[in-house]
């Protein structure tokens, strides 16, 4: 399986050339973009439905995910995320986990586990939803967020980032969600929490942030009247 | 103190790399990430009156100012809005920002909000304008929303206000309709302009983020008051 990353980073999407008949890509439901018609797609709760239901619920991946399969070399598949922004690819050898966070997984080879993680009492009140996915193993994962995506990489003295802004990072990084500066600037400073990162790894940023855009667009709706 | 601005145009994030003590002063909700030997402190601007004015001028009234402290350290700094990012050198007359473009200024930038009166008050659009001036050499980080132009006034220029962005403080400028009349300047949907005389560079945006709002909004189903 050959890959190209098209149209980065404001609206990245990728395109899969399938080398041998056979070759599996998992993907996020929905993010197909086009395909030679002879490429299967099977819809399924990969993992069975309890794993499936918990990437649901907690990780904000969707319920179903489509396999698609190469039936000749030479066949494409084109992807791309729901949200204007950049794709990355990377090739995992079974070293380092990746963890992303909620809603950033586009999608991966079969040989890479999803496993679905609690972020951490802490993170709950980052008010972000903060669940990650896991993926290990070896093959490709290519994952997206709003916005272009900046890489970190974070050595002794770690690493501050908004949690808002989180889009992964690998597994040996460890992060808290605390307050930046004093109380006044929790209320008053406009950057609500922050993950503070320690370890050493690579971090992925995101320049833009989903709820932001809804903020920004909110006080546009219509209002309704009480009653 | 060094800026790079990266994934432009429509995604653009500045890196602000800061020497040991140095400080950079942003509008609150703009950091994304820093390194840890950054401190961040959060405080009306110019103290509590300034502050306030700034509220009005559609800036938000605190704004965080991050040092760098026991070594040089790094900011990421971006807005809320799909779009670029200017870094400009402060020009000895000072610079006009309209109020939600501006992004972060060097400590030397002294930034106060122009209580237009009527002038800007008509300029609906939340033309509240910021007026930016510095006694040194410094930078100041300005968004748009969508790509942004640098346009040469020689002589007179009119802008509408929802796509300016920043201009020279050399140049005169008054809000008003954009047609003779009250009722065309209504029907042409172009509402109201901003008049430029003099010589001077306006940068403006190519997209109108209360026209985008309003484009999107209309389209939700309406919120409780």
């Amino acid at each position: 399986m050959r890959y190209e990353l098209l149209d980065k980073p404001d609206f990245g999407m990728v395109k899969v050339a399938f080398e041998a008949p056979g070759e599996q890509l998992v993907v996020e439901s929905q993010a197909m973009v086009a395909r030679d018609s002879g490429v299967d797609m099977s819809t399924h709760m990969r993992g069975g439905w309890m794993a499936a239901a918990k990437r649901k619920v907690l990780g904000g991946e969707s319920l179903f995910q489509n396999t698609f399969t190469a039936t000749a070399p030479g066949q494409a598949l084109w992807l791309a995320p729901n949200a204007e922004g950049d794709v990355l690819a990377l090739e995992l050898d079974g070293g380092s986990d990746i963890m992303l966070h909620s809603g950033a997984f586009l999608a991966a080879s079969p040989s890479v586990s999803l496993d679905t993680k609690w972020g951490g009492a802490k993170g709950f009140f980052s008010g972000t939803g903060f669940f990650l996915l896991k993926c290990n193993g070896t093959g490709s994962l290519f994952f997206n967020s709003c916005g272009g995506i900046h890489p970190v990489d974070i050595g002794p003295a770690g690493y501050i980032c908004d949690t808002s802004h989180v889009v992964g990072f690998t597994s040996g990084l460890n992060y808290n969600v605390t307050k930046v500066g004093g109380l006044k600037s929790l209320f008053l400073g406009g950057e609500g929490l922050v993950c503070r990162f320690q370890g050493r790894g690579r971090l992925w940023i995101s320049t833009r942030n989903a709820n932001a855009l809804a903020s920004f667009v909110h006080p546009f709706r219509k209002v309704r009247n009480k009653g | 103190m060094h800026i790079e601005i990266g994934y432009r145009p429509a995604q653009a994030m500045a890196s602000v790399s800061l020497e040991a003590g140095e400080s950079i002063r942003a509008e609150a909700g703009a950091m994304v990430g820093m390194s840890t030997n950054i401190r961040m402190q959060t405080g009306a601007t110019g103290g509590l009156l300034k502050g306030l004015k700034r509220s009005f001028g559609g800036e938000s009234f605190f704004q965080n100012t991050f040092t760098a402290e026991e070594g040089p350290g790094e900011v990421l700094l971006a807005h809320a809005l799909c779009g670029d990012i200017l870094s400009l050198d402060m020009p000895e007359q000072g610079l006009f920002i309209q109020s939600s473009s501006y992004i972060a200024s060097a400590e030397a930038v002294d930034v106060q909000t122009k209580l237009g009166g009527f002038k800007s008050f008509f300029g609906g659009e939340g033309l509240f304008v910021l007026y930016a001036t510095a006694t040194k050499a410094a930078q100041i980080l300005i968004g748009a929303f969508g790509g942004v132009e640098e346009l040469a006034c020689d002589g007179s220029l009119v802008i509408d206000t929802g796509h300016l962005v920043a201009w020279d403080a050399t140049l005169d400028y008054s809000v008003g309709k954009s047609a003779d009349g009250w009722l065309s300047s209504f029907f042409s949907g172009e509402g109201l302009v901003c008049h430029f005389r003099g010589q001077g560079r306006i940068w403006i945006q190519t997209r109108n983020p209360q026209e985008f709002g309003h484009a999107v909004g209309r389209l939700l189903p309406a919120r409780e008051r």
